[in-house]
């Protein structure tokens, strides 16, 4: 029995270990397929739970994934939505001959602090925690460079192909705020200069920063967005999972998988 | 805070963006069309319910005013604004919103994420917030001028054909392919990468195309599916095309769903242009519209760059 890990002994320590009580009303951060009975040969942290991972997942001998966003392409993994769809029964049909089991981890993740996402997108954009403002505040002073500058060393550190930057190039920058996935600040703060974040509706929302920077910069007001795309800001994130998982699943191997980009950018 | 700099003030002047010379406000003579007016013709020409909830309304201005001329916009942006001033139009008809959110306000909403960890959103400051310069700004500039900015988005995707569709047709040459329905196209037999190097030149796309999908890839039918597509648009119409030409999607839906389907064997792909720029030509078809149905007015399309680069690596 004590070298059998199965998964709902893993999720049991994920709540054990994290620092903040579990949501149990998180309608995300529940499994997606399979159960707590599902025997873990080894575990792979991911962003997204996409065909390819799966595969890579299973030939690198993880049967356990924990992806912080959906599966089934809805962010509820309503599966009436997807169901009809000739690409959802193979994705189904793998996960069940591969005796899979999905754990999402979103919304507790996120509510550990500090929140592993912002963590591991920090470390990798290089932003010393020296630069910022207040603990996870996840707002950066950092010493003054261009938009240009500022976008091009990010999109060099993240290889990231389909970045996409609003705002003049020339622009003096200095103060930043970092956002992550769908989770973008509003560029209007008077005390920040450019956010950095992974995906943003582009108008008709809560604040529609790109015809905000837009005018901003017609006034002279030095502002820039620089969005990374939802899978890059993130996936940093789910290296820090995997090590934390690590340490306290010691029975199994655990590594991140990461899901590549899924975009490229024409000339 | 930010401050506008002396020079930089000075050239914005200069170009009619800040500070204009306060416009007379046009009155209403005998036979004047008011802004009323327009809307009460597109209401009666446009050919679709006119629905009561609906973000299809004055944004700023007078609509009892007399109408100098008419600029089509997918965005109402100041460069925009200003634009219509020097071509002597003062009503600006857009798709997306003026004051940069769904509420459309001129004054901005409240910060969406506390700043300091744990501590309660700042939605009831204990003093108010200094004003938004930008917003501010804005609103001056629209009363300076006597500028009326009238929304035109949810009844104008709701017409036969719909012309946000149709507007990237005819600019990508695709019209003649179209069999009724703009929004599935059959086009000659292309490679990805040949069609997306066409679509960013014909739409004068700087950073904003994303794609996902081999660029070897065989293309000959495809959706067109302008402004914001939710998933279940994307799972109705990927099956019978080889590509979706969308503006903007949710990345967790339909990225996700079109690279599985391509993990899967699908020869499938998904083209994102960015939401303001795939609604640039149907607003350029709706200042062609808007001259048959008022042809009193002078109307003319100003067109929006991409808002996105991207760094050369």
């Amino acid at each position: 029995m004590t070298d059998v890990l199965t998964a709902g002994e893993v999720v049991a320590r994920i709540k054990k270990n994290l620092d903040v009580p579990w949501r149990e009303s998180s309608k995300r951060d529940t499994f997606k397929f399979g159960g707590p009975d599902t025997v873990v040969k080894g575990i792979a942290t991911t962003m997204f739970c996409s065909y390819d991972v799966l595969r890579r997942a299973i030939a690198a001998g993880c049967n356990m994934i924990i992806p912080h966003e959906d599966t089934f392409w809805n962010d509820p993994d309503d599966i009436s939505v997807v169901s009809g769809d000739p690409s959802y029964q193979p994705k189904v049909d793998f996960l069940r001959q591969h005796d899979m089991v999905i754990f999402r981890i979103h919304d507790d993740m996120h509510a550990q602090k500090p929140d592993f996402t912002y963590v591991g997108l920090a470390r990798a954009l290089g932003l010393e925690s020296k630069y910022e403002t207040a603990p996870q505040s996840h707002h950066f002073t950092l010493p003054e460079t261009t938009l240009g500058e500022m976008a091009a060393n990010f999109q060099k550190r993240l290889n990231d192909k389909a970045i996409r930057v609003v705002g003049d190039p020339k622009c003096k920058v200095s103060r930043l705020q970092l956002g992550v996935g769908y989770a973008t600040p509003n560029i209007n703060s008077p005390d920040v200069d450019v956010v950095v974040s992974g995906e943003q509706q582009e108008s008709d929302g809560m604040l529609d920063s790109p015809a905000y920077v837009l005018d901003a910069n017609t006034l002279g007001i030095p502002k820039g967005w620089i969005m990374l795309g939802h899978c890059v800001s993130e996936q940093q994130g789910m290296l820090e999972m995997a090590q934390w998982v690590k340490s306290f699943t010691p029975e199994v191997p655990v590594q991140l998988v990461p899901s590549n980009e899924p975009f490229w950018a024409p000339k | 805070m930010h401050s506008i700099s002396r020079r930089r003030f000075v050239s914005l002047a200069a170009a009619g963006v800040v500070a204009a010379p306060t416009a007379l406000k046009a009155l209403p003579s005998a036979g004047a069309l008011t802004a009323q007016d327009v809307v009460d013709r597109i209401k009666k020409n446009i050919g679709v319910d006119w629905k009561s909830d609906s973000a299809d309304t004055f944004k700023a201005g007078d609509p009892s005013a007399a109408v100098t001329g008419i600029v089509t916009t997918a965005l109402a942006s100041l460069d925009v604004l200003g634009q219509a001033v020097k071509a002597g139009a003062n009503m600006i008809v857009t798709s997306e919103p003026t004051f940069f959110a769904h509420a459309d306000t001129p004054t901005p909403p409240a910060r969406r994420f506390p700043r300091t960890a744990g501590a309660p959103p700042d939605a009831a400051p204990a003093t108010p917030r200094p004003p938004d310069l930008v917003f501010s700004a804005k609103d001056e500039f629209i009363r300076k001028n006597n500028l009326i900015v009238w929304r035109f988005s949810d009844h104008w995707r709701q017409r036969t054909p719909d012309p946000f569709a149709q507007g990237l047709a005819n600019v990508l040459g695709w019209s003649k392919s179209a069999s009724g329905d703009p929004r599935q196209l059959t086009i000659a037999q292309t490679s990805l990468d040949a069609l997306v190097s066409h679509v960013k030149q014909s739409l004068k796309s700087r950073g904003g195309i994303r794609v996902v999908g081999d660029p070897k890839l065989h293309v000959g039918k495809v959706a067109i599916l302008p402004g914001s597509t939710p998933i279940q648009a994307s799972l109705k119409a990927l099956p019978a095309v080889d590509t979706i030409l969308a503006g903007e999607v949710r990345e967790w839906e339909s990225v996700e769903y079109v690279r599985d389907t391509i993990d899967l064997g699908g020869k499938k792909s998904l083209v994102l242009v960015g939401r303001i720029v795939s609604e640039e030509p149907g607003m350029q078809l709706c200042a062609t519209w808007l001259k048959t149905i008022v042809p009193e007015l002078k109307t003319s399309w100003v067109a929006v760059p991409d808002p996105y680069w991207r760094p050369t690596v």
